[in-house]
């Protein structure tokens, strides 16, 4: 279902340039829409996360309900490295992509050689239980309150440093960055040989393993990716934030990734996390102007696109592409669906 | 010692008890019908909240129902609410099983997430309707208050409510195993294409299992909310030990499911003994532990969910 590997073994292809050349101009003028830089900032920072969370969903097949789990240890890790440690942002930055890591790859050990929805109850189980931490360990996470007071660390380059505190601006461009990095790095691997192998594991999990692939390792090693990569985001949103809390741990803050990955498109489509966090996001902002019950509009939303079209958004514009080029492309022997289909 | 520790068996067994009682429609449903029903949580809410107007209390709540109503005795509100909430919710589960049917024979994963995205609306609704609040429902007198037996207070409430579970558990095993509609619906489980061809209808046969299931849930709520409290979130809370009792005793074993759950409600009452703020964690190790070594749970066998 998702696009085939070989079809763009290039690092950036157009449709990667120009969605982050629009992105980099989005300070120019979100505000002139009647949106606020801060926007910006969240879409791109759960975009991260989505990316991350779609690896193991989209690509290998993998439910986790409990990924809230790994980016809320991205976020404590940060605050807890800047207070006690040191107060360097690719120090804490580092602290926190390890930390998840280290949490995903314990985790993942435990449950990798389960299928299904097996998988995706253990998966519960296990953020449950970072989640119960969180709350409890007071001395440590500070309980539900959470963390308070992070700092916006400055970037510091050696020749030049940013100051990331004084504007939304600034922490924009940063995260814009990281994003950057991360869908280029990401859209690189899944078109590689290991890539490749995640989605064969999607596809037939036995069949992988008569090929003589170890799909534990395989397994865990996309977990830990997936789960770093969601701490990653979590460093960031604590840095946001300028704080950490136990809700983003929460079975619900976990469900909606999940959404948002969905209805985007995830299944089907390397953009569909980013899409859906998009959707997700201007829901809760334009709908949430208008009344306190967006989540159940979106709710709502969400149990439509299971019930009609669990290709998401992404496979909604693939269909309408489809059916455009069928209608108007027709003459060409261009190797399109049957109009009729 | 072990009267000190007294206290906390009869609280971990009663928990157990009540554990059983929540999970039980959820039980129903994965066990016969392979689906994993996500918003057992909410409909359970949805009872709570249902009897909560039907009993009242507060006249804010439901403008909807006549005074004269409420003058009645609160035993005589509380029975009809124990039984009229609970066939209201089965209506809704009925719904819920109608909009499930397109994801039969797919990937049980969608029907888990359909109704996760069920769960949240009808709890955004809940918090549309109610507010987001906390609400007591009130009991019979006969029920209520608590009586003093070696030098410590019991609830009457929860014994009351153990026992209701208890009942419940032996009611739905005697259907389940000994009625012909039991053993229909296990058949239908085991084998669809025959049962079909015995010419029983199976798609009224699942309508009625889900109705069932969702029923328990919300007598489920009913009984659990004076102990566990009215609020949105409720729901949740309930869901969460639910699956985990389920997943711990063995997808698709009725006694697994029972007796992990008093497992888990006695090692919640004991390790409340020390460490009181710890003791909800016990039963995740104990499920990480037990899934660990045995991985289809105490009791389970081979299931459909696993592909």
């Amino acid at each position: 279902m998702l696009p085939s590997p070989q079809a763009s073994p290039r690092l950036i292809t157009p449709a990667i340039a120009i969605v982050l050349l629009l992105l980099a101009t989005v300070p120019f003028w979100i505000e002139r829409i009647g949106l606020y830089p801060y926007l910006g900032v969240e879409i791109l920072i759960w975009s991260i996360y989505a990316l991350g969370f779609n690896l193991l969903l989209g690509y290998t097949g993998l439910p986790s309900f409990g990924h809230g789990a790994y980016f809320g240890i991205g976020a404590y890790a940060f605050g807890l490295a800047q207070f006690n440690i040191v107060p360097n942002l690719w120090v804490c930055l580092l602290i926190a992509i390890f930390a998840a890591a280290l949490a995903g790859a314990f985790v993942s050990a435990f449950i990798s050689h389960r299928r299904g929805i097996y998988f995706a109850l253990m998966t519960i189980a296990f953020g449950q239980v970072f989640w119960f931490i969180s709350i409890k360990w007071h001395s440590i996470t500070g309980g539900e309150d959470g963390l308070l007071k992070i700092a916006r660390l400055p970037a510091d380059f050696g020749v030049v440093q940013f100051d990331l505190g004084s504007s939304n601006y600034a922490l924009y461009y940063f995260v814009f960055a990281a994003f950057a990095i991360v869908l280029v790095g990401l859209w690189r691997l899944v078109n590689s040989p290991y890539g490749r192998i995640l989605q064969a594991i999607r596809q037939n999990e036995t069949r992988v393993t008569f090929l003589g692939y170890s799909v534990w390792w395989f397994k865990v090693s996309v977990f830990t990716l997936s789960a770093a990569i969601s701490g990653f985001a979590g460093a960031l949103f604590a840095m946001a934030q300028t704080s950490a809390f136990p809700d983003v741990m929460s079975l619900h803050h976990s469900g909606y990734i999940v959404m948002m990955t969905l209805v985007g498109g995830g299944l089907v489509s390397f953009w569909g996390p980013v899409i859906g966090v998009f959707a997700f996001l201007l829901t809760r902002d334009l709908i949430g102007a208008l009344t306190t019950a967006w989540m159940f509009w979106f709710g709502l939303f969400f149990v439509l696109i299971m019930l009609f079209k669990p290709e998401g958004i992404a496979g909604l514009v693939r269909d309408l592409r489809n059916g455009f080029i069928a209608r108007f492309c027709t003459p060409s022997p261009a190797p399109v669906r049957d109009p009729g289909s | 010692m072990l009267l000190d520790l007294l206290p906390h068996l009869v609280n971990g067994l009663t928990l157990g008890l009540l554990f059983a009682l929540v999970a039980l429609g959820f039980m129903l449903i994965v066990g016969l019908m392979e689906q994993i029903n996500l918003a057992h949580g909410s409909l359970f809410a949805l009872g709570a909240y249902f009897a909560l107007v039907i009993v009242g209390g507060e006249r804010s709540l439901s403008p909807w129902i006549g005074d004269a109503w409420y003058t009645l005795p609160i035993a005589v509100r509380y029975a009809v609410a124990l039984v009229v909430a609970p066939a209201l919710v089965a209506v809704i589960g009925m719904g819920v099983e109608v909009l499930m049917r397109r994801t039969y024979g797919k990937d049980p994963l969608f029907g888990l997430l359909l109704t996760f995205g069920i769960a949240l609306v009808i709890e955004e609704a809940i918090r549309g309707i109610w507010s987001t609040r906390d609400y007591v429902l009130q009991t019979p007198a006969g029920i209520s208050g608590g009586f003093i037996f070696n030098d410590l207070i019991w609830s009457t409430y929860r014994f009351y409510a153990a026992g209701f579970a208890a009942v419940a558990i032996g009611l739905v095993w005697l259907f389940i195993e000994k009625t012909p509609y039991g053993a229909v619906i296990k058949a239908g489980a085991h084998d669809n294409e025959m049962v079909r061809a015995l010419g029983i209808n199976l798609s009224r046969l699942r309508l009625f299992v889900f109705a069932f299931g969702t029923l328990l849930a919300a007598v489920a709520g009913i009984i659990l909310a004076p102990i566990w409290g009215i609020r949105p979130h409720m729901g949740v809370d309930a869901v969460v030990p639910a699956f985990l009792v389920i997943v711990l005793g063995g997808i698709g074993s009725f006694w697994g499911a029972v007796i992990a759950s008093l497992l888990c409600g006695m090692l919640v009452g004991l390790t409340g003994a020390y460490a009181s703020e710890w003791s909800l964690l016990s039963i995740y190790l104990l499920l990480i532990l037990v899934t660990t070594v045995r991985a289809r749970g105490l009791f389970g066998k081979k299931s459909l969910l696993e592909n």
